[in-house]
Parts: structure tokens; C-alpha cells; sequence
């Protein structure tokens, strides 16, 4: 592989690959605003200029430049070198970069970084960007001089709302385009443009268009600065009071990393966040999966019921127990859920001798872009768990209704809304909401369990790749594990799963072939230390 | 005995310590010696002069508190106020710099955001909620010293009185609102040219080029 030498480091590059990327992917920031790794260059912000010496062979280029004279106290002719773009600079063999060690470069940062500020309107307390702006960043760490310019700053219009999702500040942006290349190369729909020119520039929606789609807040996600915010963070707290858990989207079958930001404070998420992962979902996401935290506590089942009767979930579980006792079991898996709370359905299953069958929720409107068709998590992985192709659906099971007299369900999802035909079984499901399923009116014990963000897990996503997600919240109620309620259940059934812990299950997930790959320490996960929100 | 040993002589009692009279008369001694200290500095011009107590009549030592109380420093962190535009609103923007400053995280707001069309929109947002609970702070005024917009302040000079129940220490908005300086005053120092003033420039793209 080629290398190139970067303050005299040695950084290795692919062919035709720009310094700033090949810079980036050995972990290395050079400082920029426009360029994102996931979209095309514009090279518009003029804040990742570097120096580059000269070939052996090449004469080097200068210009002239006026700098003031301390002791003539006038202004002398003097040369710099002609800095060039890190973003657009294709790196080639055996060139020497300088950008941290270059007076010149550093002299330029700071200059563009004031041109950059001159009408900004410096609001960063009520700036929901505030904390893991760029703007700032760079300011602390390339400019820290004061504003020079003592004239009024333009005024532009502010608070404009662009689509359902996302609100506009002109006079926060930096015209640096991430978000107009966003609609048009990953979207593929140029909702967005830019109008006017120099210092008056704003974005607008297209005419007779706003912003809409399935992709929305990734134009937020990729402004640098405050410029556009999502009506769902805007106003609602502080990035430095959020703390990112890693996590992987339960909205679809894509499976996409992602942070979940949780205020330890309220113990509530408040917003989600792409993770970038080259395998999966690159750097983006999409409305309804950044969305899903929202899910987390609308309509959730906090405490256990027996017939209808609020229980304890000890008694509730002792209760299922005595159900299960009486014979005739059919266990039914969910595309929902986690692998850990299939691989311990499964055990149960065995230990029973019951029949499995797999639920999950409907098929929904999917795309090529990251939406997967099946809007369950984790189908393959409770195939995996199963150790078989494909397992009968719900609808199978009211079909076959008459040989049972016990179902167990792990989640409320139903494939079909229609089970009349089980009301005179005995019926347990592990619930966590009240309304997205037709099993909990047919629930003769309802276990409320944790949903994704309450617990570890691992989904295996559409492609076969398995995924850890971490507890990003404390449960609340009297929620427990799903897998743990399941064990607890089989335990005083006297169908002993030999479950006690989640790295048990987990092992004997890696033995069935259900092995995620450990999360990485990434930055970006608290926000508050400092560290930009995302790499990019 | 062994080297490195330290003998000290055990004190004996005389006849004069063990009856206890002559230290008697020696300790009344620094007692009186006090008491008359004390009572020349009562005389009038004879004591030092306390800035506190030189608004007090001459000569009196003591503080019939309540009903007397001492006149606080100007800087005297007392119970919060917030501070009001000359309109009457709320100047806090709801930047919640003073909940995350708190170490006592006494200071719950919930921010909100002015409709479209409304002048300040986008230019500020304002407190729907404002609660503090006096009951867990510690009155260290980091709130005062964090807020951007001089919209929080612990001038009153007032004291958290005793109340009967802690729901009366959780302040809201509303009583925030109508607490008053030492001096009676309510408004902010922080008098900026507000959205939709003729001193605030409009859209300068809409005033042509």
C-alpha cells in the first residue's frame, strides 16, 4: 500500500483516495466543515488547507503576501506557500503534508474561522447544537481571539420550518452544503438548494416542495453547526447532560448502529444517533428508526396481570408456571426480540417438548437505501436460535389451535389480528406494549419484560450479521429481562433451561453460530467530554 | 531502661490546686476582666466601629432578632427571583445554563419555543416551566453566575422561612417571577434591543443591496 508522510506520520492510502480521508480512517482529524466521508467534495469551507512541499523535482509554489513589520511599522512583501485542500488533494506516494505543523496552515484556519464567525449570531446558549458544534470546537482550538468586526451582522430569516421534521436557522449556517449533497446523493432527491450569494446565502426547499421523506433528519445529522435542528431535540434539553449508549436500530431488518442519548437525570432517551458502520448502514439512518427511542415508553406494560388482575410479576410467573405444568405447549418466538430471549424460548421449548412457532410484526414500506421490507429486528437470529430455515407463523398455530393448551409468546406482535379461535387456551405472553399486538386480548398472564434499550442483546440482522446493543436505560415498573422471565418461568415449571445468566446464554448462542463481534470504544460516546458528536 | 526512653515527671498537686480556691479567684478574674472590657465598649464612641450596627442606636450590642434583623450585604445570596423584560415577560431564554451549573440540581426548566411568526422566533426561546426547589439548594449563586442573560438572581435578602410543608419550598415560575430586589426592583440589567424593535436590523437580504 502507498503511503504518504502527514506531520511526519506515516499514513497509508488507497489509490486516488484524498488526504482528509485517508487521514481520517487512521483516526487523524484535519480540521474541516463541508467535507463528510459519506458525500461527494465541495470544498467550499476552505478550513482543511494544508501545506504540501514540493516534489524534488517541482518548483515550489509561492505568492506573495503583505506582512506587517513590527519594527518599520509598515507592511513588507513577503512569501507563503500555496495551501491546498485536504478534501479534494488526492494523496499520492511519498508526499509530504503539513497541517499541524504548519505556521501557514494554522494561520489560514484561523482566519477562515473568523470569516466563518463574522455574522454568526454567537447564540450558543439557546443553540441546540451547542456542545458538538464544529463551530466551536475549532474556535477553542484554531481561532480563541475575539471578533473583530464591530458592524451589525446580517440578519437572516430564523426558526423556518423545512418539513415536518426539521427547523432552519440562516444565520447559524455556514453554506457549507453537507445538507443540500445529502438530499441530492444519498436521498437521491434534491429537495434542498441554496439562494444568494456571498454573505446573504440561505437554504431553501426546492419551489413548491419541503422537506420530506424517509431520510429527513439526516440532513441535520450531518450539519456542522446549529443551522438545522429536528423538531424532536430542538428546545428539549443539552447535549452535555445526554450520554450515548451504543445500540443497534430495532426498527428494521437493516439492523443500523447506532447511539442512544440518554439523560441519566430523567433516565429518558432523547435522541438517537447514527453509528458509523461501513457494513451496515455507512453513516446514516433513517426517520423512523433515529425515532425509535420515542417507542420506548408510549403505551409500555409496567406490571404483571393474571386474568386481568394486577400481579406481582413473581406471582405472575409462579402462575404461568402452573400453567405450563398442565402439558400440550406450543412456545412462540419473536422476529422482535433479542437472540438472548430466543435462545432461552428455545431451551424452554426442548425442556417442554413444545412446538415453536415465530411472530414478528407486518411487512412495511421498504427501500433501497436502508429500509429493509421486514420490519423485525432479529428474524434470522430467532431462526438461528431455533437451529432451523424457517419456523409455521401465528397463523399456522390458530389453524392447528386444537392441539394445544398452552401458547407461550414471547412479545405481543402477531403476524394476523385475528385469535378468537385461542380464547379457550391458556395464554402467556411477555408483553412490553399495550398496543402494537392482538395477543395481549386473548392474554391469560401477561409478564411485562424489557424492550432493546432496557437490556443487553444481540439481533442478527437481514445480511447474517450479528450485533450487540447495550442498556442504555434502568427499567421502569416492574419490568424484568425476557429472558430471564422465561428461565424463571421454566425453573418453577420444573423445565430447567440452565439459565442463569446472560453470558451463558450468550455462550451457547456463539455455539449455535451466533457470535457479534465486541463493540469497539468509539468517541462520540458522551458527548460532554469534549468530543465531537461524530467523527465526521 | 531501654535507650531512647523520655522520663516525664508525673505533676504533683499542692494544698493551693487541690482546694480549688486560689484557681477560682483566678478565673473570676478573667471573667470580671472581660466583663468590664465589655462594658467600656459599651459606652458610647467607646466601641469599634461595626458597619452593621452603626444603624442601630449607640451603644446596643445585642439584635432583638426577628424583630430586628441585621441589613444583608448587597451581594448576599438570599432566595432566587426572576428577572423581568420591561414588557413584564420572563428574560429567562430557558438555556438551561443554571440547572446544569447547579450542584445541587434544584433548578428543573422546561424550555419552549415561540410560535412562527411571532418576532422573537428563532431569535430566543423562553421558560414554559421554571421550578426550583429551595429546599435543596445550597444558595452557592452558581445560578446567578452562570446565567448568560440576567435572568436569574438571589437579591431579595430574603431568608427560605420555615414552612409548614416542603411543597411550599418548590418555587415555580410564577412566584419566581414576582419576587422582588432589596430595592423593589423587577427588571433585568440585560436590556437588549428585542426582535421586532426598530433598533433590531430586519432581514437584511429584504432591504435590498
Amino acid at each position: 500500500m502507498p503511503t504518504f508522510k502527514l506531520d511526519g506520520q506515516e499514513i497509508a492510502f488507497e489509490k486516488g483516495e484524498t488526504i482528509i480521508k485517508a487521514a481520517y480512517k487512521q483516526g487523524i482529524e484535519i480540521p474541516h466543515y463541508c467535507w463528510h466521508p459519506g458525500l461527494s467534495v465541495a470544498a467550499n469551507c476552505r478550513m482543511c488547507l494544508v501545506e504540501i512541499e514540493p516534489a524534488a523535482n517541482q518548483r515550489p509554489m509561492m505568492l506573495d503576501i503583505l506582512v506587517w513589520d513590527e519594527k518599520k511599522k509598515d507592511y513588507v512583501v513577503a512569501k507563503k506557500p500555496k495551501l491546498q485542500p485536504a478534501c479534494q488533494m488526492q494523496a499520492s506516494e511519498g508526499m509530504v503534508v503539513k497541517s499541524e505543523t504548519s505556521e501557514h496552515v494554522a494561520l489560514a484556519r484561523k482566519n477562515v474561522q473568523e470569516f466563518l464567525l463574522l455574522n454568526h449570531p454567537v447564540d450558543c446558549p439557546i443553540c441546540d447544537q451547542s456542545g458538538e458544534c464544529k463551530l466551536q470546537d475549532y474556535y477553542m482550538t484554531e481561532q480563541a481571539t475575539s471578533k473583530r468586526m464591530r458592524d451589525e451582522p446580517n440578519h437572516k430569516p430564523k426558526g423556518v420550518v423545512f418539513g415536518p421534521t426539521i427547523v432552519y436557522d440562516a444565520e447559524r449556517c455556514i453554506a457549507c452544503t453537507r445538507c443540500v449533497r445529502v438530499c441530492e446523493e444519498v436521498i437521491g432527491d434534491p429537495m434542498l438548494d441554496m439562494r444568494e450569494r456571498g454573505n446573504l446565502y440561505e437554504i431553501i426547499t426546492s419551489p413548491g416542495r419541503q422537506l420530506e421523506g424517509h431520510y429527513t433528519m439526516m440532513t441535520e445529522w450531518v450539519c456542522p453547526v446549529g443551522a438545522l435542528t429536528t423538531s424532536h431535540w430542538r428546545h428539549k434539553g443539552r447535549v452535555w447532560l445526554l450520554k450515548g449508549t451504543q445500540s443497534v436500530c430495532p426498527g428494521c431488518a437493516t439492523g443500523c448502529n447506532m447511539w442512544v442519548d440518554v439523560d441519566g437525570r430523567e433516565n429518558t432517551a432523547f435522541r438517537n444517533r447514527p453509528r458509523e458502520n461501513e457494513a451496515v448502514n455507512q453513516y446514516w439512518m433513517c426517520d423512523d428508526g433515529m425515532l425509535t427511542y420515542e417507542r420506548v415508553y408510549k403505551n409500555r406494560v409496567t406490571t404483571a396481570k393474571v386474568d386481568g388482575e394486577r400481579e406481582k410479576t413473581a406471582d405472575a410467573i409462579d402462575e404461568a408456571a402452573k400453567l405450563l405444568r398442565g402439558g400440550n405447549v406450543a412456545v412462540v418466538l419473536s422476529a422482535q426480540r433479542s437472540v438472548e430471549e430466543n435462545m432461552v424460548a428455545v431451551a424452554l421449548a426442548k425442556a417442554a417438548n413444545a412446538d415453536l412457532y415465530l411472530t414478528g410484526k407486518a411487512v412495511w414500506d421498504g427501500d433501497k437505501i436502508l429500509r429493509n421490507e421486514d420490519q423485525n429486528p432479529n428474524r434470522a437470529g430467532a431462526l438461528k436460535a431455533a437451529g432451523v430455515e424457517s419456523l409455521p407463523s401465528v397463523a399456522d398455530l390458530v389453524k392447528k389451535a386444537s392441539g394445544y393448551g398452552v401458547i407461550l409468546v414471547l412479545g405481543e406482535d402477531a403476524d394476523t389480528q385475528d385469535l378468537s379461535e385461542l380464547k379457550s387456551k391458556k395464554v402467556i405472553v411477555l408483553a412490553t406494549h399495550e398496543t402494537s399486538g392482538a395477543w395481549l386480548s386473548v392474554a391469560n398472564v401477561v409478564i411485562p419484560i424489557t424492550v432493546w434499550a432496557e437490556t443487553d442483546g444481540t439481533f442478527v440482522n437481514a445480511k447474517g450479521i450479528a450485533q450487540v446493543f447495550k442498556r442504555a436505560l434502568t427499567p421502569r415498573g416492574e419490568v424484568i429481562p425476557g429472558w430471564e422471565a422465561i428461565a424463571k418461568i421454566a425453573r418453577s415449571a420444573g423445565h430447567d433451561t440452565g439459565y442463569t445468566k446472560l453470558a451463558e446464554v450468550r455462550a451457547a448462542a456463539a455455539a449455535k453460530g451466533i457470535e457479534a463481534a465486541p463493540l469497539k470504544k468509539q468517541d462520540g460516546v458522551v458527548p460532554s467530554t469534549g468530543t465531537p458528536r461524530s467523527t465526521v | 531502661m531501654a535507650a531512647g526512653t523520655i522520663v516525664i515527671k508525673k505533676p504533683r498537686r499542692t494544698a493551693a490546686d487541690q482546694s480549688y480556691v486560689v484557681e477560682l479567684v483566678k478565673g473570676l478574674g478573667v471573667t470580671f476582666k472581660h466583663l468590664f472590657k465589655g462594658l467600656n465598649q459599651m459606652r458610647p464612641g467607646g466601641q469599634r466601629p461595626d458597619v452593621t450596627k452603626m444603624n442601630y442606636d449607640e451603644g446596643v450590642a445585642t439584635l432583638e432578632y426577628p424583630e430586628e434583623k441585621r441589613p444583608y450585604a448587597r451581594r448576599w445570596r438570599g432566595v432566587h427571583r426572576l428577572t423581568l423584560r420591561p414588557n413584564g415577560d420572563v428574560r429567562c431564554t430557558a438555556c438551561l445554563m443554571c440547572s446544569t451549573a447547579c450542584p445541587a440540581q434544584c433548578i428543573w426548566i422546561k424550555p419552549a419555543e415561540f410560535p412562527v411568526g411571532h418576532p422573537s422566533r428563532g431569535h430566543e426561546r423562553f421558560p414554559e416551566e421554571f421550578v426550583i426547589d429551595e429546599l435543596r439548594c445550597i444558595f452557592c449563586g452558581y445560578c446567578v453566575e452562570a446565567c448568560p442573560v440576567d435572568a436569574i438572581r438571589m437579591d431579595t435578602g430574603l431568608h427560605m422561612t420555615a414552612l409548614d410543608d416542603r411543597g411550599s419550598f418548590v418555587y415555580d415560575k410564577k412566584k419566581l417571577m414576582s419576587q422582588v430586589s432589596q430595592d423593589g426592583d423587577q427588571l433585568t440589567a440585560n436590556t437588549r434591543p428585542e426582535p421586532g424593535d426598530a433598533s433590531h436590523g430586519g432581514i437584511t437580504r429584504l432591504k435590498g443591496h
